[in-house]
């Protein structure tokens, strides 16, 4: 069922070498990519940010042929929404390597162009107006969604999706700069709102601090906490034979609902 | 004035301790008997009677209760909010606890909106109407992938609300999260919207609060237009087997103690648990070394951790420090893994499992 929808955007981000710091493919949007690749034999691929960034190379090697770079705007959903207007489905990575990272872009963006979103992808069918994911749960959970298009998939970091890196093709894409014409500049920031939560000040990455609740304790009350044993363990059975303890754990299981029988 | 100690008093264990053989004092203190007992004040309550304003935490609960991520995120709130200020814990999906420990002073449950049900713009229509009503200084959710998470952007993103995400660090004037790939620590002032990441906060709280049941608004759901663009087509678990031992829910581990490993086995799979091991075991050639758990294996998260013939060294706790319910099963009373699991049985580890596989059996043929 390849080439059923018609136009896939994917959104990539430069990403950069967790030891070296060296800028390359981010890893999380590669997988998107290679996803939307898997869909469709061409995607439209989409980078806002500077188009000489040497991340954006990596992408070629990837399989990209045409990356489309956004300049930088104030607001950068905005420009990236009026580029993906007519898309059925744009895929993305769940958390960018660089920049803010916080994983809001594809809410946004789903906001912004009033499509529905799906985070977490690990694998995409397309089966005409739906798309088919299987989304990430933890504890080795995975959950069938169907979503109708247009839509936005965020793929998770985890998709078992083979990476084919060809070194030969790094040179052979075409870097495609948007000029600021193609796209709407909105240099005026009228929700003030959401100008404040822009406001991060960036410092070198240290350990963070943990949130501990005050208690005001005298040096004595302090003192005799250190040298009396606080009750630790829970509940201990010595008693009885093996099949009432045996039926102790079973209890305990069901009693948290740990178990379904 | 301060009062003089004699110091030439009698030494003294106090009544307190002697009546509590928990209370198990190391060492003879120099004390009167009334110190000794304001030693373990009871925690105080923090709930505000007459509240002026509300923050809300969000969370979803997993099988009635809800995991030490979203404790944190409670306790969080708690810590930060003042003394008009209520904390609303609406927990998303059934409780069975009571969240007073917790520090929650008021508890809104919506049962319907469990976790395992993907039903987004649904979630998102009922916590909108209870913003709405409620009109909460902030909203802290932990930044979890069992919807938490993917709510509380929705929420940020549909209403603009100001968000911090993967928050790493919070306090009253700030929170920091990690940025351009963890080489930053970022600072912004307070948000509306709080993404907490799990071990920000201390969930030990000096504190407790009423934890008041009070009752959802009735909420139009067929108001909620979107939701017809999702469809769940159902849970898929896979087999234990199958997942990587980091990502197990339940997990049968084998220590030293276990003579047989095939009663181990047949147990785990009618447990449908995966299989760990104790560091002895692996180096015995017993099992793989990438089933191994503790300091120098993985580091495991599951809900259930069954400790069969595992004394519990201290790099093996380690590797369990995030199991929820931790079940031992050892011979020797005294071992440390004792004192960290929630429940120990005493006895033969190979008997204790064919008497536990019987049961399971005998549970398994009532319900089919």
């Amino acid at each position: 069922m390849k080439d059923s929808v018609k136009h896939i955007a994917v959104l990539v981000s430069a990403g950069r070498h967790p030891v070296s710091g060296e800028p390359r493919h981010c890893h999380n949007d590669s997988l998107a990519l290679a996803l939307g690749l898997n869909l469709a034999s061409k995607v439209q691929v989409l980078h806002a940010g500077t188009p000489s960034n040497p991340a954006l190379q990596d992408y070629f090697a990837l399989g990209a042929t045409q990356i489309d770079v956004v300049p930088n705007s104030d607001d950068i959903i905005e420009s990236l929404a009026a580029q993906l207007t007519d898309a059925n489905l744009i895929l993305t990575g769940t958390r960018a390597e660089s920049g803010e990272d916080s994983g809001l872009l594809p809410y946004l963006l789903a906001a912004k162009l009033n499509v529905p979103i799906v985070a977490d992808a690990l694998e995409i069918k397309a089966n005409r107006e739906q798309l088919e994911v299987l989304q990430f749960l933890p504890k080795g959970r995975r959950r069938r969604v169907l979503v109708s298009l247009p839509a936005v998939v965020a793929v998770h970091p985890s998709a078992a999706e083979a990476l084919h890196f060809v070194h030969a093709r790094k040179n052979l894409g075409n870097i495609n700069t948007l000029h600021a014409s193609n796209t709407k500049m909105q240099t005026i920031i009228d929700d003030s709102k959401q100008a404040d939560s822009k406001q991060w000040r960036a410092k070198p990455a240290r350990k963070p601090i943990k949130l501990i609740a005050q208690t005001a304790q005298t040096g004595h009350e302090r003192l005799m906490a250190a040298i009396s044993n606080k009750a630790k363990g829970g509940t201990v059975v010595n008693e009885g034979n093996n099949v009432e303890k045996a039926q102790v754990i079973l209890r305990y299981l069901r009693e948290h609902q740990l178990i379904e029988f | 004035m301060t009062t003089r100690i004699n110091p030439h008093r009698l030494v003294q264990a106090s009544p307190a301790d002697l009546k509590h053989p928990s209370n198990n004092i190391k060492r003879i203190v120099l004390s009167t008997a009334q110190i000794a007992v304001e030693a373990h004040p009871a925690k105080w309550l923090r709930t505000p009677s007459k509240p002026k304003s509300r923050v809300l935490v969000i969370a979803h609960s997993d099988r009635g209760a809800l995991d030490d991520h979203a404790l944190q995120t409670i306790a969080a709130a708690a810590i930060l909010a003042d003394a008009e200020t209520a904390v609303l814990a609406l927990i998303l999906g059934e409780l069975n606890d009571d969240l007073s420990s917790a520090a929650a002073d008021e508890v809104m449950i919506l049962p319907a909106l469990d976790f395992q049900i993907f039903q987004p713009d649904i979630e998102l229509a009922s916590v909108l109407a209870i913003i709405e009503l409620l009109k909460p200084k902030h909203i802290f959710l932990p930044d979890n992938l069992i919807g938490d998470g993917d709510l509380g952007r929705r929420l940020a993103a549909l209403k603009k609300l100001s968000v911090a995400t993967h928050v790493l660090e919070i306090d009253v004037q700030h929170v920091a999260s990690a940025q351009s790939g963890g080489c930053v620590l970022a600072q912004s002032n307070l948000p509306e919207v709080i993404l907490l990441a799990p071990n920000a906060v201390d969930a030990e709280l000096p504190f407790t609060a009423k934890a008041t049941r009070i009752d959802a608004p009735t909420i139009n759901h067929a108001a909620s237009p979107y939701q017809a663009h999702y469809q769940d087509m159902g849970l898929q678990t896979s087999a234990a087997e199958d997942i990587a031992l980091e990502d197990a829910d339940f997990i049968v581990s084998a220590g030293n103690g276990v003579q047989n490993l095939a009663t181990l086995a047949s147990l785990a799979s009618s447990l449908n648990a995966a299989v760990g091991a104790s560091r002895v075991v692996v180096d015995d050639g017993k099992f793989p070394r990438d089933k191994q758990i503790g300091a120098t294996g993985k580091t495991v998260t599951a809900s259930t951790y069954m400790a069969i013939g595992i004394s519990g060294a201290v790099q093996h706790l380690q590797g369990i420090k995030d199991c929820r319910h931790v079940i031992a099963i050892n011979k020797d009373a005294s071992a440390p893994i004792v004192k960290r699991a929630n429940l120990s049985v005493i006895g033969d580890a190979e008997a204790v499992m064919q008497a536990l596989m019987i049961e399971i059996e005998k549970a398994k043929e009532v319900v089919a």
